[in-house]
């Protein structure tokens, strides 16, 4: 049984604001209301990043938002794709190069789609997860750590060890700060 | 009902219940002028369930999981293999317990609240399968379920309020809106089963189809051994239970446990007092 090919047929969805003006977390919404209608692709809006597969990102990232960022990416299992909505999620957009925000959540994880617009709009949004359908299918269920993080090898005899799971997302979002400071 | 056919039966009720809630998504959706997805939704998710990878936050958490799909299965299998009604409805409650267990392990707090509400759901509906089962008994003499499907009464001429009791506390029974606390989706994410992933999680979804079976196998008692008003019944009761879903919003779990206690059993207690009245 090919199970590959079920992946694109129920991806479900988590959605996550990090410190964007709410314009993309409408149209995310606008998607998933009658008039679009993305539940007759089986796209459901779960908010539960233990049961999800696709993680949409709104918003240039904050300081604050930027490890709950890492830790519900990290709480994601394999398979996961991640599309970033709006110019802010892309490359911070407006508030690019502000004390407070970090320039795109493509800092911090690997981001497969990227979807423009001040805001997106509602086909591009549906464009974009269709697009991250596909790498989602291509995708293996095997463990991916985040592109920014430096030692993966050693982070990745942690996580064999079973070690308490804290600690593992404290040490990986230690190691990605580290890795920003060059 | 035969024993092969009632084993064969309770094999195959994921896939009679995942087409339940294939086609209930369906109905929800028109309900919402929307297309829906298609039938075979549930399965999909099914099939995708099994190929993500699954984490576990301890073994014995997972294992509740799996023993909320048993137990759920069992006191299945008790009510189509014609056992005691009473039994089935304390081995539905044992499979609750394992799933508020299961809730109540791990030490996140959407979790554990999950778990509390789980309880507080079963505090409000259980008297009313049991004072159902009564009534059924008042009305047949026997708990047993293959001696009331071939019974010559029709229960429901007898108990029309148990009947409106009954079909008022199903979205509580199935966690549907105005009484979806112990999962509310908007809210605490899904409750008791948050942290359930992967296959695990794919048992307690599995357990919730069986659970319809369940829970509308008792509405098809109430015709007694005229089967087609059964079915016309179990129709009946699904859809006034997804309109009633679509058209509310959720209430509290005072709200709740008052509407139970309060309405639905004394409701269910009228009616049991003028039967045995009318007996006398």
């Amino acid at each position: 049984m090919n199970l590959k090919k079920y992946r694109t047929k129920s991806p479900w969805i988590l959605h996550y604001n990090t410190g964007s003006c709410n314009g993309c977390d409408v149209e995310i919404l606008a998607c998933l209301a009658p008039k679009y209608d993305i539940e007759r692709f089986g796209i459901l809006n779960r908010g539960n990043p233990k049961q999800s597969d696709i993680l949409l990102v709104t918003g240039p990232v904050t300081k604050r938002a930027r490890e709950r960022l890492i830790r519900l990416y990290m709480e994601m299992p394999e398979p996961k794709v991640v599309v970033a909505v709006g110019v802010c999620a892309c490359t911070g957009g407006v508030f690019r190069g502000m004390y407070n925000v970090e320039n795109g959540v493509d800092k911090f994880i690997p981001v497969d789609v990227y979807v423009p617009g001040c805001a997106a709009r509602p086909e591009n949004i549906i464009d974009g997860v269709v697009r991250a359908l596909e790498i989602l299918e291509k995708k293996k269920k095997d463990l991916q750590l985040t592109r920014k993080c430096t030692g993966t090898e050693e982070l990745e005899y942690l996580l064999g060890k079973q070690l308490n799971r804290r600690k593992i997302v404290a040490e990986g979002t230690r190691r990605c700060y580290e890795s920003r400071r060059d | 009902m035969s024993k092969e056919l009632s084993l064969i039966l309770t094999l195959l009720s994921p896939v009679i219940g995942g087409l339940i809630y294939g086609f209930e998504r369906i109905v929800r959706a028109r309900m919402q002028n929307r297309q829906g997805p298609p039938l075979l939704q549930p399965f999909y998710d099914f099939l995708k369930l099994m190929d993500k990878r699954s984490i576990m936050i301890h073994s014995f958490h997972a294992f509740m999981g799996i023993m909320y799909l048993v137990g759920t299965w069992f006191s299945l299998y008790v009510l189509l293999s014609g056992g005691d009604i009473l039994i089935a409805i304390f081995f539905h409650v044992l499979s609750l317990a394992f799933l508020v267990v299961g809730g109540f392990s791990v030490r996140s707090p959407y979790s554990v609240v999950g778990a509390m509400r789980e309880l507080i759901h079963m505090l409000a509906y259980e008297p009313i399968f049991v004072l159902t089962a009564a009534g059924l008994y008042l009305v047949t003499g026997t708990f047993q379920v293959s001696e009331l499907l071939k019974t010559d009464t029709v229960p429901i001429l007898s108990l029309p309020l148990v009947f409106i009791a009954f079909i008022l506390s199903l979205p509580a029974v199935l966690k549907k809106s105005p009484f979806d606390i112990a999962e509310a989706h908007q809210e605490i994410i899904g409750g008791p089963e948050i942290e359930y992933s992967g296959k695990f999680y794919e048992a307690v979804y599995t357990a919730k189809w069986i659970e319809y079976i369940y829970a509308f196998f008792f509405v098809f008692l109430f015709a007694g051994s005229n089967y087609l008003l059964g079915a016309i019944l179990v129709v009946l009761s699904f859809f006034i239970v997804n309109l009633i879903d679509n058209s509310t919003a959720r209430v509290t779990f005072r709200q709740m446990v008052s509407f139970h206690w309060y309405i639905l059993i004394p409701l269910v207690v009228i009616n049991l007092m003028l039967l045995a009245l009318w007996r006398a």
